[in-house]
């Protein structure tokens, strides 16, 4: 399914076409789904934001614009953050445990091969093996678990300026990594 | 933010810092807010999280995907269904309050589409046509939603009688002795009153000509809960319930 496929799709919702939407849902909600999940390991919660993400996309899909966003982007921004803000309302102390780093090598394959550009996760991956371990497994537990600075830092007993400057320098790095490769 | 020379972010802006913050979703809830409050009302900030969202998102082809239960689909086609988007065969022009396409800029739809029709049959008689103001701005919309992105209030700013109008989507929570008041950011400034406003279900407000001289799309309207009598401070003291940022009708 290419980004063109599915933006037709977003467009044909924004039109108020229901079933170009439960097409586009049908392409994408496994992906959101896994992503949500991850943030938020309990099933019931995760389904719910799930829901609230595609009424969301449904009301919003006239805003879509490609030239600014891939639409699987777009839909698994919109996934990360409404995961995250359900994460963060919690109250204190009752945050999921959060699992160490993942290896991102472990997770082997997506099975929607369709909606992944296995090249950019390669160089992705790449780029991200050139940082120190700790900073490349802080950058990770913040994308993927929606970890917070705050709980990074005291899980590496670190102060929270440190942690910061690891995951900018981090990022700031891997984009450098990644403009020399596409140059 | 004071960091030594040689960490190699000598340069970062603290626009890119905070930018980066936001697109990995590293920043504790006040800090998402302010983020989410400056994607509304700084374009720049809202393009360097889009850089940012872009380059991250390979990784997440590294996250195993999982098909949800059926039910998941279920409840989302129920809240979908009966909207009716299409835009009715234009009759004689009904009109800026009553434009059906409007509202429906506006992303309200359903019930929520069926509460807003009744508050505008309550609206007041629209006031005599105005000879447009020469250089009257264009007419404006935005949707007010709460931190959840529920949609709570929809604003509409007409150009031609320089009147604000608005209808409810859902009850704001208020409380006892507290008013809801209007703001409007403006890229960096400070926010502005436009007033206390009534948002009552059903009721429809018109603010000052002169307070809302010069409204733009990108301008961000906010409502805060303050005292009786609107904020003592000039400044929103109260929580802020609502925003949303204008956009050309």
């Amino acid at each position: 399914m290419s980004a063109a496929a599915l933006a037709a799709l977003l467009a044909r919702s924004a039109e108020g076409d229901a079933g170009a939407f439960h097409e586009f849902y049908n392409l994408t909600s496994a992906k959101l789904f896994g992503i949500i999940l991850r943030i938020l390991p309990e099933r019931p919660e995760a389904e719910d934001v799930l829901q609230e993400v595609y009424v969301t996309v449904w009301r919003k899909a006239a805003t879509f614009d490609p030239a600014r966003a891939s639409p699987i982007t777009w839909v698994a921004t919109i996934a990360r953050n409404r995961a995250i803000d359900r994460l963060r309302a919690r109250p204190v102390g009752r945050h999921a445990p959060v699992e160490d780093a993942h290896d991102l090598a472990d997770d082997g394959p997506a099975p929607d091969a369709g909606l992944a550009h296995s090249q950019d996760v390669a160089r992705l991956n790449a780029a991200l093996a050139l940082l120190e371990p700790r900073h490349a497994a802080a950058i990770r537990a913040c994308y993927f678990e929606g970890a917070t600075y705050d709980e990074l830092a005291a899980r590496e007993g670190v102060p929270v300026g440190t942690l910061k400057s690891w995951v900018r320098r981090g990022l700031i790095r891997m984009r450098g990594q990644l403009q020399e490769d596409a140059a | 933010m004071s960091l030594p020379p040689d960490n190699g972010l000598a340069g970062l802006t603290e626009l890119e810092a905070q930018a980066m913050d936001h697109a990995l979703g590293a920043g504790n809830r006040a800090e998402r807010k302010a983020a989410e409050l400056r994607l509304l009302s700084d374009p720049a900030f809202r393009a360097a999280v889009e850089r940012w969202q872009a380059l991250l998102s390979p990784l997440d082809d590294a996250t195993p995907a999982e098909a949800p239960p059926p039910a998941v689909w279920q409840a989302i086609a129920a809240e979908v269904a009966p909207v009716v988007r299409a835009a009715p065969a234009a009759a004689p022009p009904a009109g800026f309050w009553n434009n059906l396409a409007l509202w429906r800029v506006l992303g309200l739809g359903g019930t929520a589409l069926a509460a807003l029709a009744a508050a505008l049959l309550v609206l007041p008689a629209a006031p005599p046509p105005a000879p447009p103001a020469a250089n009257a701005g264009p007419s404006l919309v935005a949707t007010l939603a709460d931190s959840e992105g529920r949609p709570l209030l929809a604003a509409a700013f007409d150009a031609a009688s320089g009147e604000v109008r608005f209808a409810p989507v859902a009850a704001p929570e208020g409380g006892a002795g507290k008013v809801p008041e209007l703001w409007v950011i403006e890229g960096k400034n400070p926010p502005r009153s436009l007033g206390v406003i009534d948002i009552s279900a059903g009721s429809a407000h018109a603010i000052p000509r002169a307070r809302l001289a010069g409204l733009k799309p990108g301008a961000v309207l906010a409502i805060s809960i303050e005292p009786a009598g609107g904020s003592p401070t000039g400044a929103p003291t109260g929580p802020v319930i609502a925003t949303g940022a204008l956009s050309a009708a």
